[in-house]
């Protein structure tokens, strides 16, 4: 009885022991987690989730830095401001359109570029750099740039439709024609991101695949629907949801190429928030058009994780 | 080395250091920020001259953008920031008043001393009210400034015809000058119609000359038939032909460069258009004309009241030798020299037929009348908002995208959000 109190009473002495000082130096695997995750958790809640949750809240005020009246609490009144403000619904459609043209388009025009870089060239280095080149020029420098091409008396484009025989356009003069150029000047700047993603999945189908279809006797084109598209899948996606994020923030381009011009016909809602917040300083209107964006960004991204989930 | 020898030697370094510290504890940085388009390097001989009088102040200069609203959307982004670099900035006519409610600038009340409001008294009436608000002086005039009718002198007389009064006056002799001239290049007449604030203005010039007004005591006062009639005016000159049909990607400087090159026969600009085309490179030297602004027929001519002015940041860490310096900047002499030099309307009434500056330009005699009949455009601290609606209002029905009537109604229903 004494020895087995004894062995019973000594583990249980050395169990708090151990409970001691596993808090410092033999942690269980969860509060290692826990410890090891902390600075990243505290740094990304310091620089997303406090100014996110500090946009939701300035959106619920009415903050103008050129009215000289303190912020006070508004309830839903940017938001019910928002409901009848014309430019607001225009320039969510814009970017909606935008959206839904240059994804898709910078999708083909990449995966033709992708499943070009791929054929078995000699020097690989000039296809790929000419891959690069677009994806690392920035945003507005494309631009710019996209805008002296397109440029009604000076602009390249006009120069070769003259010399091709047709009249040239005022690009910028016409709310259809400024879109127009707006959208290839996107999907010549993404396509080679979406290219890149693309190819880097090409490459991990294995060669065995198309010499066993090629035996079975299959064509090129039943290869491509029957093999690489299906394949390719996962990297798609991938492109995909980033591709529709920053689409939906298109901003540079539009703002450097028209300024959102003729009118308000090329604007978007990235570039309606910085007009309101840097350019009229209402800061509680921009940040309820930020939190609709945000919401936007939110709804497309779950629909993309839904379709992998659905995929996985 | 002994003891009390180094000991010497250090009190020495000691105090050598405290000197030349005290000698930079006196120096003075200024750090302006000057438009590009208002001639930055006068301005520079402007503020050399302060430097020699002032040697321990060191003025760096600071430019960007090449419009208003550039300008502004850059300084909006370094005042929100509570940036200190910033000392003086200037600033659109427009602006000192939203400067002011967003509390961005300093009050010159206290160096201008118990007489504040006689202090003002010396600039043109106009320049007093819009640099005045509440009661507080918030800037200071740097230049006046208001549109004119520039045209060609040689194409005007070679074809017989005078200087225009009304817009379509303007028209008809545009028509006569191009059908004889047969240059393919020569434009009748350029003025703004890219989304930038001189758009603004080609609205309002025909509006006003109808005897209009947008906002009266704080309230819209919109009258849609003069809106439309006023995009009108504009759209019908470029469905005519007089206009090129690119217009609406025409900002102010394109209208002062077209000019320049001798492509225009009548542009809408403002005074400093002046001196580039009386300059070396210009191909338009001394066959320049200016004129006040038609009016519409019936109408009265009407003028928009430009100008710009000396803020000190209110974030400056330098704020009196800075309000010193702007004293300096907005004084008659400075006045003067940038008239003479830069072709840069002076805000005292008395320089506009000083002998010195009517030798050098001769028509600012003749510009007095027109500054001080020039209209202000809306006071409103919400102004940016305000311009946003004219101006893509005006962009589009030039473009194209939307007509006169449709334009003035989605106008007065956005500029009723506004000024509610």
């Amino acid at each position: 009885m004494a020895t087995a109190s004894e062995t019973s009473v000594v583990p249980t002495h050395n169990e708090s022991a151990t409970k001691w000082w596993t808090r410092f130096l033999d942690p269980s695997e969860r509060t290692l987690a826990v410890l090891l995750l902390a600075p990243a958790a505290l740094l990304l809640a310091l620089i997303i989730v406090y100014p996110v949750c500090r946009l939701v809240w300035t959106s619920f005020q009415n903050l103008s830095l050129t009215s000289g009246v303190p912020a006070e609490f508004a309830g839903l009144e940017n938001y019910r401001l928002m409901l009848d403000d014309p430019v607001f619904w225009e320039t969510t459609w814009n970017t909606v359109l935008i959206t839904l043209i240059t994804v898709p388009g910078a999708l083909f025009v990449g995966l033709a570029m992708a499943l070009m870089a791929n054929l078995p060239f000699k020097t690989k280095w000039p296809v790929r750099l000419s891959l690069l080149i677009p994806w690392a020029l920035p945003l507005s420098f494309a631009g710019l740039i996209f805008a002296w091409f397109f440029h009604s008396e000076y602009g390249v484009v006009n120069d070769v439709l003259r010399r091709l025989g047709f009249e040239g356009v005022i690009w910028f003069n016409s709310a259809n024609w400024a879109f127009a150029a707006i959208c290839l000047t996107i999907i010549w700047k993404t396509s080679s991101f979406m290219a890149l993603i693309i190819l880097a999945g090409l490459q991990t189908i294995p060669r065995s695949l198309y010499e066993a279809a090629e035996v079975d006797g299959a064509g090129r084109m039943r290869q491509f629907f029957e093999i690489t598209l299906p394949l390719l899948k996962p990297a798609i996606v991938v492109a995909l949801i980033f591709r529709t994020i920053t689409a939906l923030q298109t901003f540079d381009i539009p703002f450097t190429m028209t300024r959102g011009g003729p009118g308000t016909s090329t604007a978007t809602l990235a570039m309606y928030i910085h007009q309101n917040t840097v350019d009229f300083l209402d800061l509680g209107y921009g940040s309820a058009l930020a939190v609709v964006m945000f919401a936007l960004s939110m709804c497309v991204t779950a629909v993309y994780l839904r379709m992998i989930r659905a995929k996985g | 080395m002994s003891l009390p020898k180094t000991l010497t030697w250090l009190l020495a370094g000691a105090a050598l250091s405290l000197t030349a510290s005290a000698a930079m504890a006196q120096q003075t940085n200024l750090r302006v920020f000057v438009s590009s388009q208002h001639r930055p390097d006068v301005w520079r001989k402007a503020f050399d001259m302060y430097e020699a009088k002032n040697p321990n102040v060191k003025v760096t200069i600071e430019t960007g953008g090449n419009t208003s609203e550039a300008q502004a959307q850059y300084l909006n982004t370094v005042m929100t920031a509570k940036d200190t670099s910033l000392d003086v900035m200037i600033l659109d006519v427009i602006r000192p008043a939203q400067y002011a409610a967003a509390g961005w600038t300093v009050p010159f009340n206290d160096v201008l001393g118990n007489n504040a409001e006689a202090a003002m008294k010396q600039y043109l009436p106009a320049y007093a009210e819009a640099n005045t608000v509440d009661g507080k002086v918030v800037a200071l005039p740097a230049f006046a400034d208001a549109m004119f009718l520039y045209y060609r002198k040689d194409l005007l007389e070679k074809h017989g015809v005078k200087p225009p009064t009304t817009w379509d006056e303007l028209t008809a002799a545009a028509k006569k000058v191009m059908d004889a001239e047969k240059d393919p290049n020569l434009q009748g007449l350029s003025f703004q119609g890219k989304a930038i604030e001189g758009a603004v203005c080609t609205f309002l010039l025909p509006y006003w000359s109808m005897g209009k007004n947008l906002v009266s005591n704080g309230k819209l006062s919109f009258d849609k038939d003069a809106a439309v009639k006023s995009f009108k005016l504009w759209k019908d000159f470029v469905d005519q032909g007089v206009a090129k049909k690119n217009i609406a990607e025409v900002a102010t400087d394109d209208t002062r460069k077209e000019f320049q090159a001798g492509n225009v026969l009548f542009a809408v600009n403002w005074s400093y258009a002046w001196g580039q085309f009386q300059g070396g490179e210009s191909a338009v030297k001394d066959k320049v004309g200016v004129v006040k602004l038609p009016a519409v027929a019936g109408g009265q001519p009407a003028s928009c009241l430009g100008g710009w002015e000396w803020g000190v940041s209110a974030y400056s860490n330098n704020k009196t030798e800075a309000q010193k310096f702007v004293q300096y900047l907005s004084s008659p002499e400075t006045s003067e020299f940038m008239a003479i030099n830069a072709a840069l309307l002076p805000a005292f009434a008395d320089k506009y037929t000083d002998p010195d500056v009517t030798k050098a330009v001769p028509w600012f005699a003749e510009a007095k009348p027109v500054v001080e009949t020039a209209k202000a455009r809306p006071v409103t601290p919400r102004y940016n908002e305000v311009s946003e609606i004219i101006r893509t209002s005006v962009n589009a029905v030039l473009a194209g995208t939307t007509t006169p009537e449709q334009a003035a109604d989605q106008m007065e229903g956005r500029l009723r959000r506004v000024l509610r």
